[in-house]
């Protein structure tokens, strides 16, 4: 097989399981784990948003908390404040995140590099203390917890609703799955590899006639509406949304996911964030200070694996992989046109 | 009026230790391209020292002198264990110091504990100055911070190590060609960075809480200072740690705390919009 066919074959793997993950984890382990990996789902999203910008167009944000933020309140205020429906409210959370990242992003992109990741950080603090400060409205710290509406009502008393297990689950993969797939579109399209370009070499993108600073923007209000979602669907997870998950610790710990993962790979974020907190889950409750543990482990696959996780995955697969018919003919040489 | 004295020269003391943790961050970033995310740890890491030294001897004054020592053989520890296999490499030094600031926080957690605690200062009169009582510990922190901000600079431009770490700073290349070891001087800056910002611990120990989270709050204190006064600009960084930190102290006289910091963040994005290369920019270079 070649490494393509080894890839493909591994993402249907993945595919099967996530859809058969509710029959498949209680058969084997405790049934919570199906709520966990929900979990890492919805968080690996906001890696992936990180890992859109980083990995991609080279951009180190330290903010995505931020339009996770606004999309995790979109959905708690909208229900809890203003009583909208579950729709009106997921889009609320939407909106509210890419217009903040329309916003942001505009300011921002003109930066790059440390500026950059310094000016996503200040945003997002602005926004966080805001939050922590204006409790009528966000509940500050003690947060601000919701009944869930209704995803879809017929009749008398028939209802579709996240209250039910299952139905939470599928909806979370129905809407973490066409988030990838965005993502996998885009970056196959043409503006996809726009973004490489100006991730390789900004100055040279301008001169063959990309507008630079217009596909910055794109990147970080597609990627400001990824965060967003992971936003709105753990607001809707919980049932709840809270100032602390817009700090700046919550935008390095996506930071962190991602470059463990393996930046730059489309399903390394996922790889990364699924590692710790899969990690988290399995030894807080062997050890208090587990976290100790979780700071080595970090630190030993930046300095072992600098590619992250992803990186040594490409790397095995080339190794055991038949060559790809295309690389045989580059190696020897020959005249492919 | 005395609330804003008051809260005004709280915000320059607090300024002027700032500015000694955030040397400390600049150097770092300056010499080894690193974005030590850990930095705020190494300050609470020398908060926490100071009380293990004061309740170990029941004399704060001996934390002076002990601590910024095992701050600096603590830095090139990290630096040999952590820094050097990364290569200086800007990105994986984020994730890198990361996972630092987690074993340091944890750590402390884990021997100190989670409650956080109050030192009392080994000066405890108060003087009269601009028409009120004024704490004599706030001032000679100021004045600690002062000494060790100027020690630092003569020591980089009239030793032959301060001179390294220019010549390193300026061209990896051509100073190992001229035969300066770079990578000791790596170490011996990250060193510094750590001792600088154990300082401020100790400093900063009798005016703020003792907690393993104390970090949190300073590390994006002390990257605005760097950023506002300039990468790589010294006297920038300690400028603009003191201008932020007054601008605070005052705002705060008008507002409640959190609207103060939202203040200072907003004033922060202008500058980088506006002046992305520092406000001394032009003054420099």
């Amino acid at each position: 097989m070649t490494a393509h066919q080894i890839n493909k074959w591994g993402l249907v793997l993945f595919a099967l399981f996530t859809l058969a993950a509710p029959f498949i984890l209680p058969l084997f382990i405790d049934a919570f784990w199906v709520d966990i990996y929900s979990e890492m789902l919805i968080w690996s999203l906001l890696a992936a948003s990180v890992n859109l910008l980083f990995g991609y167009v080279g951009l180190l944000s330290f903010g995505q908390a931020l339009f996770f933020g606004m999309g995790m309140y979109g959905v708690a205020i909208g229900v809890a404040k203003l009583g909208l429906g579950f729709w009106p409210a997921l889009g609320l959370g939407i909106v509210l995140s890419t217009a903040m990242s329309a916003f942001a992003g505009a300011l921002a992109v003109r930066l790059t590099w440390h500026y950059f990741a310094i000016i996503t950080v200040v945003f997002s603090l602005i926004f966080y203390f805001t939050a922590l400060s204006w409790k009528p409205l966000t509940g500050g710290d003690d947060g601000l917890s919701f009944s869930m509406p209704p995803m879809l009502t017929w009749g008398e008393d028939g209802e579709l609703s996240l209250t039910d297990p299952t139905v939470q689950y599928y909806f979370i993969i129905t809407m973490v799955g066409l988030c990838y797939v965005l993502m996998g579109v885009i970056l196959k399209s043409p503006l996809g590899w726009a973004f490489r370009t100006v991730r390789e070499n900004a100055m040279r993108a301008s001169l063959i006639g990309l507008n630079v600073y217009l596909i910055r923007l794109t990147a970080f209000i597609v990627a400001g509406f990824i965060a967003g979602m992971a936003g709105a669907l753990f607001a809707f997870f919980g049932r709840y949304a809270s100032a602390s998950y817009m700090f700046y610790h919550v935008s390095g710990e996506a930071v962190v996911w991602a470059i463990i993962g393996g930046a730059g790979t489309l399903l390394g974020p996922v790889v990364g964030t699924s590692l710790l907190i899969m990690l988290r889950e399995e030894l807080s409750t062997l050890w208090e200070h587990y976290l100790l543990l979780v700071g080595v482990i970090v630190i030993l696959v930046v300095v072992f694996a600098p590619k992250g996780i992803g990186g040594l995955w490409h790397g095995l697969i080339n190794r055991i992989a038949k060559p790809a018919p295309d690389a045989v003919d580059v190696k020897d040489g020959e005249d492919r046109s | 009026m005395e609330l804003v004295i008051a809260l005004g020269m709280n915000g320059i003391v607090w300024g002027l230790i700032i500015a000694l943790i955030a040397l400390g961050l600049s150097i770092i970033f300056g010499l080894l391209d690193i974005i030590n995310i850990a930095h705020g740890d190494f300050f609470m890491v020398g908060t926490v020292l100071a009380w293990a030294v004061f309740e170990g001897t029941g004399n704060y004054w001996l934390a002076f002198a002990i601590v910024p020592i095992i701050g600096f053989g603590l830095g090139a520890l990290i630096e040999y264990a952590v820094i050097q296999p990364i290569k200086n490499a800007a990105a994986l030094s984020i994730v890198a110091t990361f996972g630092l600031s987690i074993i340091l926080q944890e750590s402390v957690r884990a021997t100190y504990g989670a409650a956080p605690s109050r030192l009392t200062a080994p000066i405890e009169t108060t003087i009269p100055l601009f028409g009120l009582e004024y704490e004599v510990y706030r001032l000679f922190a100021a004045f600690i911070s002062v000494v060790a901000i100027v020690a630092f600079f003569i020591f980089l431009h009239r030793t032959k190590m301060g001179t390294w770490m220019r010549a390193v700073r300026y061209d990896p290349e051509t100073a190992t060609a001229m035969g300066i070891p770079a990578r000791r001087v790596y170490q011996i800056t990250f060193a510094i960075g750590f001792a600088m910002a154990a300082l401020g611990g100790v400093v900063a120990g009798p005016i703020t809480t003792v907690d393993f989270q104390a970090g949190v709050d300073v590390l994006p204190f002390c990257f605005m200072a760097v950023i506002i006064g300039g990468l790589g600009n010294l006297e920038g960084t300690v400028a603009a740690a003191v201008m932020l930190a007054f601008f605070e102290g005052v705002m705060a006289s008008f507002a409640d705390p959190t609207m103060a910091r939202i203040g200072s963040l907003c004033l922060m994005s202008l500058v980088l919009l506006i002046r992305p290369h520092g406000i001394f920019s032009g003054a420099t270079r």
